[in-house]
Order: structure tokens, then sequence, then C-alpha cells
């Protein structure tokens, strides 16, 4: 276990060090970001006394090495446009991209886990065709067009719920939250929704399957025959086992909310990190995006080993190595 | 004994009422604003964008201010006399206050203008050469040759209060702002709400509305819906797709007003040019020139690209400019007119036409893509084969810096807000490489003698009406000469719920100071 985990601990060092290599080098295509900043009609001496203060002034290699240097001292670097540092300017806007990203996961599992049960133990029940349509069209539609449609019927024309923003937030262990605010729900309600709709749609199709899969077996008419209630074998015997596609793909599914949250708050004007990276790859921002990705990055690996570990929890067959 | 508590209670019952009301509504009045995008900074001298820029004119205060239509008029300075052609004495306002309760002195200016040198943005101040503390009222400035338009610099460097940017340090500027201005941070949760109260010491006045909210939503039809839904009670840069929509609407309205934002070709004049696969270079053939100004319908692409919102250019700068010639249009020297534009290709010996490539943005301009496409379509007809190379803004202003030597034919924007066409000339028509500070942006390498010596001669004057007057003898020359094309002025489109009482600035700066809301 312990080896295990310096392993996972050594791969995602390579990782990182990885995409900040790769990030360095794309962003030497995508234009010199001291033109983002200075006027078009700068002088040569503004454009140089621009370059010093950015730090632009040196080659690419050295910028890197330098960028090393600092990351290994807890530095990670400035955003040329902002001038604060990239990781405030992200850390700022987590919380707010975990709300949705939780809430979203949290009404995809309570509505797909027991659709899929059911859709999984009774595939020839009308309903369960309605459902396995149903999370076809979730898994197709793009999130833009849902997000503007829920927009459209329940602000513009119902009046339900706001159109845009976060509500209002409270300090809690240090964290600015809208979960803990009546108002706050009422913004988030939207945006998780819409956010939710292909990862439903997805666990809910896993479930199905893992279902059927199951349902298939000896020891399920085994429990049968010997008595044990219907409702006892699907959520006792058949989901225990049907569960461990699911835990994967919900691993690597709050991996993908997290990443591709953009859009969502995008259309909902949500204060996340998400536009952060837009506006960053926009503006030729090079310390904000290397810094995004490299989180989003560590997110992944962290995700994915506790994955690992609640594998050997949900079936204890299983050990890491 | 008992007391008898019910009159009391009634009494507590009916003031917490009261409280509740005089606190949820009665005076106090709020504006909320929908931005496209969240302030990037609220330091004035580490950057700017249309937001940042809408934030600064809230917080902090110019010498000069400049007014909705683009006149000058005293601000911080209550007026500025010319001591010599290039000293100028500015005398402060009596009696202003910061938000930190400190009072305006020459020495925040001094410091404002030192800090500005050393900062990204140097250019702001670059006509000034030096600066000093006369009196306890008075600043003189010295540029480094007669320049007339000083007051219109001015107008741009916003001033800040030298304690309390020493105190906090260069980067909490950003976030804990303090200037003269009628309005003054209250709460700022990036990316959701800029809320701004008002600063009841202001000189100018207490602001009518109390409370301004700016909230960026990014999306264009979710800044509709949140107009529609009440949360927001004016938008900036509606949709094109929703002006009809919102129009419809019985309580809200659609306001637009033509940009300063010249949209403008220019055209290459060196002997050989890159992109043109010839030994010699037809544009550097007036009659090339003006045929390709004959071939392209303004007019088209004002009603089929911009959705009839822009308005086709006269001149390099608009009407209200120093240096604007009354009564000269390039649409009228040359109207669209395929036959005559076609005469001109042959007379010049290019009647099968040539090749070249046209370096556009895809994203920093109105349907810029759509425009340069339509360009190429146009061009076409005249015999000219274009080519688009179209590219990201972070590509862009990169690609086409001077010496522009991959460039033929280039589509940008230019703005002036300082409302002197001399900024523009100077950097876009004086002959490259003769005189530092002058050519900057001249893209396509134009050069004429005459323009030349009639620029320096502008900026050698104090005088604004003889700069004035000079300056349009370059306009006239320029409008003989075709350097560049002007093509159209984008339109500025904003919407608002009735209630709101709003009048577009010319340089699209919302001010609430300026607005009121009717309750």
């Amino acid at each position: 276990m312990f080896a295990y985990a310096v392993k996972r601990l050594i791969q995602m060092l390579v990782v990182l060090w990885a995409v900040s290599v790769i990030v360095f080098m794309m962003m030497s295509f995508t234009g010199d970001p001291v033109f983002m900043v200075v006027p078009i009609d700068a002088t040569d001496a503004e454009i140089a006394q621009a370059r010093r203060i950015l730090g632009l002034d040196r080659s690419l290699p050295e910028q890197y090495v330098l960028f090393l240097k600092n990351l290994l001292q807890g530095e990670f670097g400035r955003s040329y446009v902002f001038r604060q540092p990239a990781l405030d300017l992200i850390l700022e806007r987590l919380p707010a991209t975990l709300e949705i990203v939780l809430v979203a996961l949290l009404i995809a599992t309570v509505v797909a886990i027991p659709l899929g049960v059911f859709a999984g133990a009774n595939p020839q029940n009308p309903l369960s065709r309605l459902i396995m349509s149903g999370s076809l069209v979730g898994i197709s539609l793009p999130g833009f067009w849902v997000g503007m449609m829920l927009i459209f019927i329940f602000a513009v024309e119902l009046r339900l719920f706001p159109s845009s923003g976060r509500g209002e937030t409270v300090e809690f262990l240090g964290i600015r939250t809208s979960l803990l605010t009546a108002n706050g729900w009422h913004h988030i309600v939207l945006p998780a929704v819409t956010l939710s709709f292909g990862t439903l749609a997805i666990i809910l199709r896993i479930t199905r399957a893992g279902m059927m899969e199951v349902m298939r077996q000896d020891y399920i008419k085994f429990a049968r025959a010997k008595g044990v209630s219907r409702r006892g074998v699907l959520y006792g015997h058949g989901l225990r086992n049907g569960l461990i596609p699911v835990v994967t793909i919900f691993g690597l599914q709050l991996g993908d909310l997290i990443a591709f949250a953009t859009i969502t708050e995008t259309i909902f004007a949500w204060p996340g990190m998400g536009k952060l990276l837009i506006d960053s790859i926009y503006r030729a921002d090079r310390p904000v995006i290397v810094v995004y990705l490299m989180l989003v990055a560590l997110i992944f690996v962290v995700v994915n080993f506790i994955v690992d570990i609640l594998y050997t929890m949900i079936d204890p067959r299983i050990t890491v190595k | 004994m008992t007391l008898n508590l019910l009159p009391l209670r009634r009494l507590m019952a009916t003031a917490a009422l009261a409280l509740a009301l005089a606190a949820g509504s009665a005076d106090a009045k709020q504006l909320t604003v929908g931005l496209t995008a969240d302030a990037v900074h609220l330091d004035p001298q580490a950057g700017e964008e249309l937001s940042s820029n809408i934030m600064f004119y809230h917080i902090y205060d110019p010498l000069v201010r400049r007014t909705a239509d683009l006149e000058f008029v005293p601000g911080l300075a209550e007026s500025w006399e010319l001591v010599d052609d290039t000293t100028w004495h500015f005398r402060l306002r009596e009696g202003v206050t910061f938000h930190n309760g400190a009072e305006l002195t020459p020495r925040d200016v001094v410091f404002t203008l030192e800090r500005l040198k050393a900062s990204l943005m140097s250019s702001l101040g670059r006509n000034i050469e030096s600066f000093s503390e006369v009196d306890e009222r008075t600043v003189e400035i010295k540029t480094f040759q007669p320049y007339a338009v000083l007051p219109n610099d001015l107008a741009g460097i916003l001033i800040l209060n030298e304690a309390h940017v020493t105190e906090v340090g260069d980067e909490q500027v950003d976030l804990s702002p303090v200037g003269t201005g009628p309005y003054r941070l209250a709460n700022w949760s990036k990316e959701d709400r800029l809320v701004l109260e008002a600063f009841e010491e202001y000189w100018g006045g207490k602001p009518e509305i109390d409370t301004v909210v700016f909230r960026p939503i990014t999306n264009p039809a979710t800044r509709t819906a949140a107009l529609l839904t009440g949360e927001v009670d004016i938008v900036q840069d509606l949709s094109v797709r929703d002006v009809e929509r919102v129009a419809r609407e019985a309580d809200y309205e659609v306001i637009t007003r033509p940009s300063l934002l010249n949209l403008v070709l220019a055209l290459d004049f060196r002997d050989q040019s890159p992109t043109i696969p010839l030994d010699t270079n037809p544009m550097q053939d007036q009659r090339v020139r003006e045929a390709i100004t004959r071939a392209i319908d303004v007019e088209t692409i004002r009603v089929a690209v911009m959705n009839g919102l822009s308005t086709p250019s006269e001149q390099y700068v608009p009407a209200s400019h120093i240096g604007y010639l009354p009564g000269a249009s390039f649409r009228e020297m040359y109207p669209f007119d395929l036959e005559r534009a076609r005469e001109l290709m042959a007379e010049a010996g290019y009647a099968d036409g040539f090749k070249m490539t046209l370096d556009a943005t895809n994203n920093r301009y109105v349907n810029d893509q759509q425009i340069a496409q339509a360009l190429a379509q146009m061009l076409s007809q005249i015999g000219i084969e274009l080519e688009l190379n179209l590219m990201p803004r972070a590509n862009f202003f990169g690609y086409i810096r001077v010496p522009s030597d991959s460039s033929s034919f280039i589509m940008s924007g230019w703005d002036v807000p300082s409302g002197d066409a001399g900024s523009m000339y100077g950097a876009m028509f004086h002959t490259r490489d003769v005189r530092d500070a002058y050519g900057r942006v001249n893209r396509g390498a134009y050069s004429n003698p005459d323009v030349d010596a009639l620029i320096i001669e502008a900026d050698s004057t104090a005088d604004v009406r003889q700069r004035h007057e000079t300056l349009q003898r370059v306009t006239e020359i320029l409008m003989q000469d075709i350097p560049m094309i002007p093509v159209h002025y984008e339109q500025d489109i904003y919407a608002a719920h009735n209630r709101v009482q709003f009048t577009p600035r010319t340089d699209k700066f919302m001010w609430a100071f300026e607005m009121d809301i009717a309750e």
C-alpha cells in the first residue's frame, strides 16, 4: 500500500513536469504576451519596459528554468495580465467551481443510480426503454444548448430561478461558499442541472450495464432461491457488485467536470476558475495557464488514486500493488 | 402588581416594521449593470481594458475631464495656462478629498506621474517630459516639444493618493483602490460582482445613484436574459441577434451610438510587397489604390455583414476630432463604382489584376472574419485575388508590427479617444524611422514629405486652432494619397430598462455619475 502510494506520487510528479513543459512549448506559438498589454502604437522603449516588468526579456529556456526554480520555492509565477500570483487567482475561483461540480455530481448520482438499477433489473419494461432513450438524449445534447434552454424556460419565461451569477456567499472554514444560503441554492440549481446532464446519462448507462451483467450471475439466482427479497438482491448483492465500473467512471467524471465546467460557467456567469482559463488563453497569460493545467492534472491524479483505494473497499478481492 | 406589556409590544413591532421599510427601500437607489467582462485591474497604471476603464473613472478623477461628447473640461484641475510653448501650469481644485479622507495636493499629482513613467502604462504620459510642484495648488508639466493637446492626454491619467499607494504597496492598489472619484469600492467578488457606493464628499456633488453593482456576464444571450428577468437594469454590448427581441418589450429600450473605433485597411507602399508575386508593387500607383477603394462596397458591408449596425467612415477620424475636414468624405470622393474601378486598374496596367494577402483578426472586431471574406469577394470583381490570413488577436498584433515584413494589406481598428487626429497621423502616416516616435505604426511604409512637414508643424505649435488647421491640410492630402482606406465605425449597442436614464458616451465608459434610475 505504502509502496503503491509512493509509486503514484512519483508518477504524479512526472505528469506535472510534462504538463509544464508542454504548456511552455505551446505558449511560444500563441503570440507574444507583451503585445496584449502594450498599446498598439507603443514605442520600442515602452515595449522593452513592459518586457522587463513582465520578465519576458529573457529567452524561453531561461524563463522555464526560472519557473522551475521558483516552483521549488513554492512560487507559481505571476499573471502577466492581473499582476497577481497565478495560484491565488485560481484558488480564489476554485470554491465556486467545486460547488457546481459537487452539486452536479450529487444530482447525477441521486437520479442516475436508482434509474440505472431499475433499467438493468427490468430490461424489458417499457419504462426502462424510455429511461434509456432519455439517457441517449442526455449524452448527445450540447451543454451550452441545455443551459440556454433552461435559462429561457425557467428564468425568462417562468421566472422561477435567476438566469446567472452565484448568489449570496458566506464564509465557512475560511472558504466562501454559496451552499449555505437559500439565495445561493436558488442560483446554483440551473447551472448544476446543466452540468449534470452528460454525467447523469453516463452513470445511468454504466449502472444499467453493470446491473444487467451482475443479475445474470449464479449467486444472484442463489440469493433469490434462498429467499432474499427482490429489493435486497438488487441493492445488497446486485448494486454492490455492479458498482465497480460506476466508481471508476465517477472518478473520471469528477475530473472531467472540474476541467470542463468552463462552458457552463460562461453561460451562467458563474465565477469559477474555468472562465479564468478561457480568458487567460485569450490573453496569452502563460503563468495562469501553466498553473491551471498543472492543478487540473493534480486533481485527476489524486481522484484516480482515491478511486483505486475505493475499489479495495467495495471488493476486498482487489488489492493495490 | 401586573404590568401591561401589550402597548409596549405594539410600539416595538411598529418601530421594527418602520425600520425594515426604511432599510429596504425608500431613498437608496441601486443600479445593476451587466458588463461583458469583469474588471482586471483597479489600479489605473497596471493595465487597461474597457471594464477596468469603466471602474477607473468611477473611483478616480483625471486633472482634465473628457465629457460624454469628447469635450475636454476641468476635472481635478480647475484651470490651466500655458506659461511658455512647452510649460503648462495646472491649478488644482480646492477642497478635493480622497476616499481615505486625505486632501488632494500637487504632491499626489507628481507622485502619480512618477509612478506612471515606470509602469506598464507609461505610454499614457509619453508626451510629458517633466513635472513638478510649483506651490500648494499648482503643478507644472513640461512637454518635450510644443504640444497643444496636452490637456486631452491628461484626461487619460488618473490621480492616485501618494500616502495610500505607499502604504498598501503596488499590488494592493488593485484590490483596495483609493481615489477622489464619485464612487468608492464597497466589495469586489471576482467574476461575480463589483459593488461601488457613492462617495458622500465628492467634490462634484453627491451622486444620484447610491449603489452601483457591476456584474460580468460574458455570454451575450445570458446578458439579455438577465436584463429581461430584471436581474440587471442595463447591459453593455447587446447582441445584434437580440436587438429586435429587446426592442419589442415595452419596458426596455435599445440605445445605439457610433463608436470611435474606425476599421481601416492599410495599403503597402514599398517597391516590392511581401505577398504580391510581382517585381513591382501595383499599390504604389494611386489609380490602383483608388480602384481598390471604389471596389469596396461599404454600404453592403453595413447591411449584409453588420446588420445595419455600423457607420461608414468619412475620414480617418470622426467629426468631433481635431483635424477633421468638414465636407470631405471617402464615400463621396470614391463612391462604390466597379466600372470606374476596372477602368482605373486597366489604366494602371493591371487589367488582369494581381494576387495578394489580407491580414486580419478573427476575434478582435465585430464580425471581422466575415468582413474579410466580403472584401475578398468584392476585390475579386476587379481581378484582385485576395487570400485571407486570419488569426486571433494574440498573434495578430505581433505579426503586423512594423516593419510589417510579411504584410501587404492589413485590416485593423484604430480609435483616438484623445479627440485629436495628430497622434494617429504621427504614428500611422509620418515616414518611418526618420524621427523617434513617429511612423511607429506606419505599416505600409507610406511616405510623403509634405505630410511629414505638416505633422511636425502641427506638433510644434501650442495653439490648438493652428494645430487643427494644419492637421486638416494633412487630412486633405491623405484623402488624395489613400495610404489607408477607412471602412466603418462599429456601433455601440446598449439596452436598458425604461427606469434608467442613460446617454451613451463616445468613449464607451459607462459612468453612473451621469446616470439616474427612477424608483
